[in-house]
């Protein structure tokens, strides 16, 4: 992601070893965590207050999510660094004055999206999870959620490096898809450690569930397929939205953009790190990532 | 005498971790109005009640309504209306959950609201974490507020120019983008600006580092957050141990 710095000491390769096993150590404690949860949950919820499950699904999803941090947050470029606060304020405000405005959907992605379309899907991970730390000074319900939000990011960053905003009809499509397994991934938290979710329009349809009978889990996972696919539909498209109304020498700024054509209309050769366009200033560094 | 950031914040996870763990409605209910005494007591009472309120409320609510109407693991019927069943088993997990995660989020809140924000991010870096999440932390919650007033002067001038939010999707994205791409621009191009102040000042070279902000941490303290890590952990072990007592 990030051109080689030019005074420092180049990363060592037993660093980058050790960076990469905090990585997938995360990530398995994020799987393992879900896996657990799915598979002992009915006994648990209705045997009493569940407390032990809370207690699983808040350690394994935050240590996964706080090792994720801990391995991707010292390789990130400083100008992909300065971005997550920019993406975390977007999340909050934007979320804010979008369901004022616009719909009345709980938005609250759109930072996390934007930096991992701008940055690739490390910086859209750490900045899905560095999010819920930060946020959860305002909200302390949003930090068990860490885990789920940094795969949303992780996962849009993907879509973008894979081309799919370079075709506008595909953006929805993957927020879909996104929207789906960030919902199923979310579900065990809001049923083990909320035992409901916070808002009252998704508790109605999760009521509606448990009215047919289902268990806890089952109604808010089902509640999940319902609301998140859309919401992030919605989140990808407002996005590509906003990356293609962006003026052209401000995406170019980024080297992910660049390297992996991630928006139609760039004509850079991939590979090619530095390409001023023709309305870029002369003189300015357009590679601010070393 | 003067608590030290991860004091504090090793005090409030704690007590979230062996509220939590324990699942007792008492002591829930203890933690919980503890903790607005003591916001009173610092004197973030008026910031961190409403804030609080604004989380809790909509959870609370929902909450009872799903498992005071809709329980079908309840037995005892209260009363029924259709589908809706309330029963005392729903309306008892109800309460329980309110009572358990109002005790976390208060004392949580308690600590995100009192702690000063630079001497946390000092003693963070002192601890050895990345100057990196510090200047995520600060750096979003010195934001937060400047960029409210932003959005709000985006709206006044582009209503000025005749902006007007009318019925309609189509009104509303345009609006929406209308509003959205002034501020994402400013914020992005501002974001490339600080970045090369911060690289040329040596952000992200490795090495020592001189803190101009010295934040005191008596030996007790040290004593006192080993003990509460012990007592979150052996909390965690015991209900993991067994898994229904108290149930």
């Amino acid at each position: 992601m990030s051109s080689p710095s030019l005074t420092l000491p180049p990363q060592s390769p037993a660093a980058a070893r050790n960076r990469r096993l905090l990585e997938i150590l995360g990530a398995l404690a994020i799987a393992g965590t879900y896996i657990y949860l799915v598979l002992n949950q009915p006994a648990d919820i209705t045997g009493g207050p569940g407390s032990a499950a809370a207690l699983i699904a808040l350690s394994g999803f935050l240590v996964g999510a706080v090792l994720l941090i801990v391995a991707v947050l010292p390789t990130l470029p400083v100008s992909t660094l300065v971005l997550i606060p920019v993406a975390l304020v977007l999340n909050i405000v934007l979320g804010q004055f979008v369901g004022s405005t616009l719909v009345p959907f709980y938005l609250d992605a759109i930072g996390t999206v934007l930096i991992a379309v701008l940055a690739g899907p490390a910086a859209g991970a750490a900045t899905g999870a560095l999010s819920s730390i930060v946020w959860s000074f305002f909200n302390p319900t949003v930090l068990p959620f860490a885990a789920g939000a940094a795969l949303i990011g992780c996962l849009a960053g993907l879509a973008a490096r894979h081309g799919v905003f370079r075709r506008f009809y595909l953006v929805p499509v993957a927020g879909f898809l996104t929207g789906i397994i960030g919902g199923v991934v979310s579900a065990p938290v809001a049923a083990f450690v909320f035992g409901g979710t916070s808002g009252l329009a998704t508790g109605a349809i999760v009521s509606a569930f448990r009215s047919m009978g289902d268990s806890l889990l089952a109604a808010i996972t089902k509640q999940a397929l319902i609301s998140d696919p859309m919401d992030k539909a919605i989140v990808f498209t407002l996005v590509a939205l906003l990356v293609y109304a962006l003026p052209r020498r401000t995406r170019l700024q980024f080297p992910f953009v660049r390297r992996h054509r991630v928006l139609a209309g760039l004509d850079v050769q991939p590979g090619l790190d530095v390409q001023p366009g023709p309305d870029m200033e002369a003189g300015r560094p357009t590679g601010q990532d070393s | 005498m003067r608590l030290h950031p991860l004091t504090s914040l090793a005090a409030a996870g704690s007590t979230a971790v062996i509220t939590t763990a324990a699942a007792c409605f008492p002591l829930s209910v203890a933690v919980g109005a503890g903790a607005v005494g003591l916001s009173f007591v610092a004197g973030v009472a008026h910031r961190m009640l409403p804030a609080a309120a604004a989380v809790l409320v909509p959870l609370g609510l929902s909450l009872l309504v799903l498992h005071g109407l809709f329980f079908p693991e309840g037995g005892t019927v209260l009363a029924q209306w259709g589908p809706a069943r309330v029963t005392s088993e729903g309306l008892q997990f109800a309460v329980e959950r309110v009572a358990q995660l109002s005790a976390a989020v208060l004392a949580l809140m308690l600590f995100s609201f009192s702690v000063s924000v630079p001497d946390l991010v000092a003693a963070l870096s002192s601890r050895g974490v990345t100057g990196r999440f510090g200047f995520v932390l600060a750096s979003t919650l010195t934001l937060v507020p400047a960029i409210s007033v932003r959005v709000q002067r985006i709206r006044q001038a582009q209503e000025s120019r005749g902006l007007l939010i009318r019925r309609g999707w189509a009104h509303r994205v345009i609006a929406f983008r209308l509003q959205a791409v002034p501020l994402v621009l400013s914020l992005v191009d501002e974001a490339g600006t600080r970045a090369q102040a911060l690289e040329a000042r040596g952000f992200s070279s490795r090495g020592p580092r001189t803190s101009y902000r010295e934040v005191p941490d008596p030996p007790f303290q040290r004593g006192v957050r080993l003990v509460l890590l012990l007592a979150a952990v052996a909390a965690i072990a015991a209900r993991l141990g067994f898994p229904t007592a108290g149930a």
